[in-house]
């Protein structure tokens, strides 16, 4: 049986929004195991984005016990849990947000500046990562000389490339054609089949959904497995 | 740690903020510069003037008025025997008697402007050992002798003031006999006269001053004695470099004013430039957001917009130095005593690549405010 990747229980997050308190997720339970692909759906407002930044340690809950790959987030201090994500967590924009004035390999190359690998190792890292994206052609190229599509597996690439245990993905197909997004979900899905990526998932698009091993829908805080 | 190429590319993301942020740093830190070279350049120029071994000898109560002083005119010779330490060549002592006079002069042009007048005798240059003759002569009656940046002093062409030229004072036609240098002093925007056409001019039955030179500074206490001494002559002793010192807190005001204009024009650079710079860094508060969801740290973040913000500063500093060598360096300055030059000095170009790295701080309190402050979950959604 695989090991436990994501262990929720009870995690509630509540913000303050002028003089109301906002409760977008509350007494949530969930459990993924390391090496699923898991898709979260769920309407507007429902709080897909803040239960993947809570995931991805972006946010803090209010209350409730967050274990990520057997650490208990909600004790983690903002440095902490930045130095976590660095190590934990591998992010996946829905507009890339690559960087434009650094070229596809120096984006690629970002997490690893924050670990102690030599320049060398770093290079065969990136050259690995691109590889696996089909990108190494481009890797001089910078996000404006890409395609959509491209810039999204760069963005893969950079999220992979410090072999993180987890990645989480915003609506990655969101922006891009029909092609190009079924490209990025057999990425997604060679990820967590032959890599042993866990994968969390947010998307509206129920054929994104599809490639997913598992999808869970969020309505109004709460998460259902069949709505 | 971000590679410092994020940094340096990011100077030429946009251009015109680009070029906003240098021109603004270097009109900061070229009124910097301007401020510091006109301070020290006023500075230099009183402190240079007086001469530690020069004694001036003043009607009493006269010591902030060297114009307004009264002094009869045998002091000079009763000086002279009197007090010892006076220096002194060929037999004779260096013992000179001045008038020191304001008033306009008129060119053949109609063109008036207020000029600093010296009565002399030869003996001037004996206690005046900086005042060189350059050109011409020593004036005899009718003549003077102008100080080689009289004409800036006055505003004139250079070509007013040369020898031969003519002037009018108080009605009187003065033909010019001689330029003469004294280096980095008030007097060479002086025009010198002999001492009795001044006194005649003036309307004058007393000199201004007695000034004598010493062989060693610490003999003023003699001259100072003789002062206090000699009742009725009343007199007040004062070193020459005290009297320059005294002049030089008078116009602290004048530096005081420099500064605070300097200091309003800056700021109202360093606001706009502020204001420009917020609103310039709106479109990366996403990918600010992004690098830290990456797992860079704030702190990593903000050093690397310190790079960029002091690398625009300072390009700015650099062309405000280099502006400030080739507009300011060696241009002399008139005020109401004389004149005085402007120096870039290593210390004033130090300090304007200071003051533009100080720039380059305040410049990154924009993209911090805007790019860091929002909370994270926030700024990866912010437009």
């Amino acid at each position: 049986m695989n090991e436990t990747m994501i262990h929720c229980q009870a995690v509630s997050k509540s913000y303050k929004k002028g003089n109301t308190l906002v409760t977008p997720l509350e007494s949530l339970d969930l459990e993924v195991p390391a090496g699923e692909f898991l898709a979260l759906m769920g309407p507007s407002g429902s709080g897909k984005t803040t239960l993947l930044n809570l995931l991805s340690g972006i946010d803090s809950p209010s209350s409730g016990k967050l274990v990520i790959h057997g650490t208990e987030l909600s004790g983690l201090s903002r440095r902490d849990l930045t130095a976590w994500r660095a190590r934990n967590v591998g992010y996946i924009f829905q507009l890339y947000h690559l960087i434009p004035v650094l070229t596809a390999f120096e984006n690629v190359e970002l997490p690893l500046l924050l670990s102690p690998l030599s320049k060398r190792d770093r290079h065969a890292r990136v050259v690995a990562a691109l590889d696996l994206v089909s990108l190494t052609d481009r890797m001089h190229h910078t996000p404006s000389e890409l395609s959509g599509g491209q810039e999204q597996r760069v963005a893969i690439a950079r999220a992979l490339v410090a072999d993180p245990p987890l990645l989480v993905a915003d609506e990655p197909t969101g922006d891009l054609d029909r092609e190009s997004a079924n490209r990025i979900l057999e990425l997604l899905q060679q990820l967590a089949r032959r890599h042993g990526k866990t994968i969390v998932m947010v998307t509206h698009d129920a054929r994104a959904a599809a490639a997913a091993d598992r999808t869970l829908h969020l309505e109004k805080g709460v998460l259902l497995e069949n709505p | 740690m971000l590679p410092f190429s994020y940094a340096a590319r990011n100077l030429f993301r946009s251009k015109s903020r680009l070029f906003q942020t240098i021109g603004g740093s270097a009109l900061v830190v070229l009124l910097v510069m301007s401020a510091l070279a006109i301070n020290d350049g006023m500075n230099r120029v009183l402190a240079a003037s007086g001469s530690p071994e020069n004694v001036i000898l003043l009607g009493a109560g006269s010591e902030e008025s060297i114009q307004r002083s009264e002094v009869p005119e045998r002091v000079a010779g009763i000086v002279e025997a009197a007090v010892p330490g006076i220096s002194e060549a060929l037999g004779v002592r260096a013992v000179s008697s001045e008038i020191h006079y304001m008033n306009y002069l008129s060119l053949d042009d109609g063109t008036r402007a207020q000029a600093m007048f010296r009565g002399v005798t030869p003996q001037a240059l004996r206690v005046h050992p900086q005042v060189r003759l350059m050109e011409g002569a020593f004036p005899s009656s009718g003549q003077a002798m102008a100080g080689r940046l009289a004409w800036r002093k006055l505003g004139v062409s250079e070509a007013a003031m040369k020898v031969g030229g003519k002037v009018l004072l108080d009605g009187q036609e003065i033909i010019i006999s001689g330029i003469f240098a004294a280096p980095g002093t008030v007097l060479e925007s002086e025009i010198w006269l002999p001492l009795g056409d001044l006194r005649v001019i003036a309307k004058r039955e007393t000199i201004s001053c007695v000034v004598l030179r010493l062989d060693d500074a610490a003999d003023f206490t003699e001259v100072d004695l003789f002062a206090k001494q000699r009742l009725d002559l009343e007199l007040a002793a004062l070193r020459e470099s005290d009297y320059y010192g005294q002049l030089s807190a008078f116009f602290k005001p004048l530096r005081i004013m420099t500064w605070i204009t300097a200091g309003l024009i800056a700021a109202g650079a360093v606001f706009g430039g502020l204001n420009t710079l917020y609103a310039a860094f709106a479109p990366r508060v996403r990918e600010m957001a992004a690098l830290q969801a990456i797992g860079f740290s704030r702190r990593t973040l903000w050093f690397s917009l310190v790079q960029e913000s002091t690398m625009a500063c300072l390009a700015g500093a650099l062309l405000a130095s280099v502006a400030a060598l080739v507009l300011l360096d060696g241009r002399t300055v008139p005020f109401s005593i004389g004149t005085f030059t402007l120096e870039i000095t290593p210390l004033v170009a130090a300090a304007g690549i200071l003051t533009g790295v100080g720039l380059g701080w305040i410049g990154v309190i924009p993209p911090t405010v805007r790019c860091l402050m929002p909370p994270l979950p926030t700024a990866l959604r912010m437009s």
